[in-house]
């Protein structure tokens, strides 16, 4: 007995997680795919201290602010500087309402909304617009007709690129696996009906169905836009739920928890659920780069969020008429594409790294 | 005399397939008295994995159980497992009547801490907090004699070998301390020295808690090392019933006596081949008339054996016999 147990406490074993994630981080184009995910995640974070005309944190008549929140919520720009009539422009009004005053400046001073006026930030001139906008030193992606600043506007739009990913995909996610997981589970006429609503939404083309809901919706915000998303990407993920759960249920451990008085929703939830994760995490993975396709799409077509929204695809669409200012296209066209195969390759991996046949496959 | 704390009557369970209805069970009744094991013995296919299931109404799809009552009295109170509702069937379950199923390896969930596991059924079955679950299930590890309780209570099932995940699973049968134990083959997955411990474990728990086990085997050696009572099965039906000692010593029915024969003996060197019963359990669609023995039969007999079924009788005091020819074949 005793020595059985050593010698299976001398064999190293690891949670599934942890050895998925072994063999993911031994894929070096699935890691830079991650990294550059990451990356984007962080620049959505501190988007206003990399871009913005509000400073990062100052002080003003002896206390501490942080003006540069207000870029996430108008709300969380203190109202002394609405109260001290700063009217958005921080360097001169910091100077003349307190000589005292002192500021951190994001690392480009410039705005995703509005155009930099002359001497604004002392000595510079406006920022350029119509088509001479082109990319300089102080434009890094040039501006667009309005001599608003591209470099600015991608900056602040990658809070919304990844938001459309995970905002629509977790709601996707959640639709997608409970009906998944209603059919699989129960089967029988409830797995009829489940099945068969999954099969309706699929036979509508996506863009189709989401225009037809987009006219329907008053006043499209960014918000209506993912859940619109979210509420007709789910498919995928209820068929690969379904799939799952009807294999779990079969198995000894979820009769042994049925055999232990626990309740469906219980079993359904608790004990199959964490154990159907792994496939049902690919498809997310993949829908949340088509997610931001889709929402690169709406906005190109000019149904996506209303203009102060800075969005990469609402700047694809200020380029739309005016197609010679190839920055407009270049570079917002570029953000979405990277991020969209970033995320691509990170589904892949993770395809890879959980499931044992496609790695049989490649040895 | 009081009720006693299992008492099948007349249990029919059938599966409704493509090739018909199929009664895997057909007419068992059984009775489990406080404190005692009672074991269900047959071959594979017999349907005695469909009785343990059927009494805790966990048959799935395509299997339903036709007729038949389980009654379970505990207190002077009597439920009727077969028509109960859900909610009061969930009660039972793991709170009055435990599960040891066949397979170790696979009825631990693989993504839950072993400890996690055992708390889960504390938790549903009784008004306790978090920590109290948890070093219930501490204390539960302690009594199947895990080694280092405190460890294994955050290992997860991969982290075990088998003998200790089958004890893990006495634990969570046994933790909400119900009166009967359902063991459906429990060792059959475990290695020889193992089964010798998991058995005397079960054993003692049983002389400690006085619970009542109904263990179903097809290991007579288990059996006649454990058991009160036994019920032999075939083919759906119990054909020979009485206490351990008696079965080993008379059995009567020629499918025990084959089945006793067919035991390697160590005494008797030199033996010979083992013995055998020709032939196979025959799936349920192709159940022969009359004696469902009766092609395997060395005793059989036309016409009665194959046109008319033998009623299950008292033979002697306590000793049941699915046979026409009991007493003149025992003579």
């Amino acid at each position: 007995m005793r020595v059985t147990e050593e010698t299976e406490a001398a064999k190293p074993s690891r949670g599934f997680w942890s050895d998925a994630w072994q063999r993911y981080r031994r894929r070096p184009i699935g890691m830079l795919a991650l990294c550059f995910v990451l990356f984007l995640t962080s620049v959505a974070l501190f988007a206003p201290a990399i871009a913005g005309t509000k400073p990062v944190v100052c002080s003003y008549k002896g206390n501490l602010y942080f003006p540069c929140l207000g870029y996430f919520n108008r709300s969380w720009e203190s109202p002394i500087f609405t109260k001290d009539k700063f009217r958005g422009t921080y360097p001169e009004n910091l100077k003349q309402k307190d000589p005292e005053s002192w500021a951190i400046w994001p690392l480009v001073f410039q705005d995703p909304y509005r155009r930099v006026r002359e001497n604004e930030w002392p000595g510079r001139r406006e920022n350029p617009s119509r088509d001479e906008g082109h990319p300089t030193r102080l434009n890094l992606f040039g501006t667009d007709q309005y001599g608003v600043d591209i470099f600015a506007k991608m900056v602040h739009g990658t809070t919304i690129a990844l938001l459309v990913g995970f905002v629509s995909m977790g709601l996707a996610g959640s639709i997608g696996v409970l009906v998944g997981a209603l059919g699989g589970y129960f089967g029988g006429w409830v797995d009829m009906i489940t099945s068969r609503l999954t099969e309706i939404v699929m036979c509508i083309p996506t863009l189709v169905l989401i225009l037809a809901l987009i006219a329907v919706v008053e006043k499209p915000t960014i918000w209506k836009t993912m859940a619109i998303i979210g509420a007709t990407g789910w498919t995928g993920i209820a068929r690969l739920t379904r799939a799952e759960f009807l294999r779990l249920r079969q198995t000894e451990f979820v009769m042994a928890a049925r055999a232990t008085g626990a309740g469906s929703l219980r079993i359904m939830f608790r004990h199959i659920l964490p154990n159907a994760l792994a496939p049902v995490l690919v498809p997310i993975t993949f829908g949340i780069a088509s997610a931001i396709l889709v929402e690169g799409s709406l906005s190109f077509l000019g149904f996506g969020p209303p203009p102060p929204t800075a969005s990469w695809g609402s700047v694809l669409n200020s380029a739309r008429s005016n197609l010679q200012l190839w920055w407009l296209v270049v570079f917002p066209g570029a953000g979405i594409f990277l991020t969209v195969l970033a995320y691509n390759l990170v589904g892949e991996g993770l395809q890879e790294a959980t499931d044992p046949r496609l790695r049989e496959a490649k040895k | 005399m009081a009720a006693p704390l299992l008492e099948i009557k007349d249990l029919v369970t059938v599966f409704h397939t493509s090739k018909g209805r199929l009664p895997a069970v057909d007419g068992v009744s059984l009775t489990i008295e406080r404190g005692q094991t009672l074991g269900l013995v047959g071959e594979s296919g017999c349907g005695k994995s469909v009785t343990a299931m059927s009494t805790l109404r966990l048959v799935s799809s395509p299997g339903r159980i036709e007729s038949g009552s389980i009654t379970f009295t505990r207190d002077g109170e009597s439920i009727d497992l077969v028509t109960a509702a859900e909610k009061q069937l969930r009660k039972v379950r793991g709170g009055r009547i435990g599960m040891i199923f066949q397979e170790p390896m696979t009825s631990l969930n693989p993504v839950f801490t072993i400890g996690n596991q055992i708390a889960e059924v504390v938790q549903l079955h009784r008004k306790v907090s978090r920590s109290e679950a948890r070093s219930r299930a501490l204390e539960m590890l302690r009594l199947v004699r895990v080694a280092d309780p405190e460890q294994r209570l955050d290992a997860y099932p991969h982290q075990l070998s088998g003998g200790m995940r089958q004890r893990v699973m006495i634990a969570i049968a046994l933790a909400c301390e119900p009166d009967l134990i359902i063991a459906d083959e429990p060792t059959t997955a475990l290695d020889v020295t193992i089964q010798a411990q998991i058995l005397e474990l079960l054993d003692e728990l049983q002389s400690r808690l006085g619970t009542a086990i109904l263990l179903i085997t097809h290991d007579l050696g288990v059996v006649a090392e454990t058991c009160d009572d036994v019920a032999v099965m075939y083919a759906g039906r119990i054909v020979e019933q009485a206490s351990a000692v008696e079965l080993f010593s008379h059995p009567m029915h020629p499918y025990t006596k084959g089945l006793l024969q067919a035991r390697p003996n160590v005494d008797a060197r030199d033996s010979g081949p083992l013995a055998t019963i020709p032939g196979m359990v025959p799936p349920p669609q192709d159940f022969p008339s009359g004696c469902r023995f009766h092609p395997r039969c060395s005793h059989a007999r036309k016409p009665e054996c194959n046109e008319e079924s033998p009623s299950l009788r008292e033979i002697s005091s306590g000793h049941f016999v699915r046979c026409h020819f009991a007493e003149e074949i025992n003579s």
